[in-house]
């Protein structure tokens, strides 16, 4: 596991540039992001700051991630209830 | 139970928020509900986050965590572009609350200071942890001066913030809100700290003869 997270955190260091967005930035940019892929667009080339942020930030990928599956549910007509979602708090 | 999905165009969001009565009331009470989807969404994949909480208490939070994204979102709504659909838009509030609760609910009471520090020999010892690949005798003496080399611009090159910061993130995984909560900053500047951290990083390494990308591939190549 600790050398998955070196190998990880190596790539990081290596695809560092030398100007990258900052979390306000991709938080303003992340619904458009998730948007073009849920319409099937070339997100990353459409927006490549947010895909580097992205890569770079575990917060900011986390928030994305989640972001994504739930728009995804919602495009697939398959949004689950308030009722259904607090079935699975336990 | 699947409900039907948000029938309101982006238009209608906005028109409806920003109306009064009956009309605005609905709008508003329909998009608590979503926010509250979202953040109970949030908050299903990351059950580990509040083992301390009983079920009530969680729902309890999303409930507070909804209510907050809605004042968000209201406060906000000059911002929407309309370059998504406002839904989606408008998740983006109760997911992000959604993961400051959370991970402030998980670090609740646990001191960090152990884990903002760190020497060169638990450096390594992090590293080496995992020994199941295979290297040759060369590999493995060129590994040592790459991470002895790491170790030492962490050391030397960093400001004591930036090696705190990366120490407590990196190696701990200590989530990034967590760090800016406890250093009375933001995420914006945590994020900043470790990109210059990164750069000095990358170049100080490629000035001492070390392309980042041959010791990428040193370290991932035995599987």
């Amino acid at each position: 596991m600790n050398r998955d997270r070196f190998e990880r955190w190596l790539r990081n260091i290596y695809e560092t540039q030398e100007e990258e967005i900052s979390c306000t930035e991709c938080f303003d940019l992340m619904s458009r992001f998730v948007e073009l892929e849920t319409s099937g667009q070339d997100a990353a080339a459409k927006l490549p700051p947010v895909k580097q942020h992205l890569n770079q930030c575990p917060a900011c990928r986390t928030e994305y991630e989640t972001l994504r599956d739930l728009r995804r549910l919602e495009e697939e007509g398959r949004m689950p209830s308030s009722d259904d979602l607090q079935d699975l708090i336990h | 139970m699947i409900l039907m999905a948000n029938t309101r165009t982006n238009e209608e969001w906005l028109e409806d928020l920003r109306a009064s009565g009956a009309t605005q009331e609905a709008a508003i009470a329909d998009l608590r509900d979503f926010l509250l989807r979202a953040v109970l969404f949030f908050f299903s994949r990351n059950l580990g986050d509040f083992e301390r909480l009983g079920r009530n208490e969680i729902l309890q939070l999303a409930e507070d965590c909804a209510q907050d994204a809605l004042i968000a979102v209201i406060n906000h709504l000059s911002d929407f572009r309309g370059d998504s659909k406002f839904t989606t838009w408008a998740y983006k509030f109760a997911i992000n609350i959604a993961l400051m609760t959370a991970r402030r609910e998980r670090w609740k009471g646990i001191s960090l200071d152990q884990l903002s520090s760190a020497d060169g020999d638990s450096f390594m010892e992090w590293i080496m942890r995992d020994k199941s690949s295979e290297v040759t005798p060369d590999q493995s003496a060129m590994q040592r001066e790459i991470r002895e080399n790491i170790w030492e611009v962490i050391e030397q090159d960093l400001t004591d913030k930036q090696r705190r910061v990366l120490i407590m993130m990196v190696f701990n995984e200590v989530p990034m809100d967590e760090v800016a909560r406890r250093l009375d900053t933001n995420r914006n500047a945590i994020y900043k700290m470790l990109h210059d951290a990164r750069r000095k990083l990358k170049n100080r390494l490629q000035a001492r003869g070390f392309d980042v990308g041959e010791i990428l591939a040193l370290f991932t190549v035995q599987r």
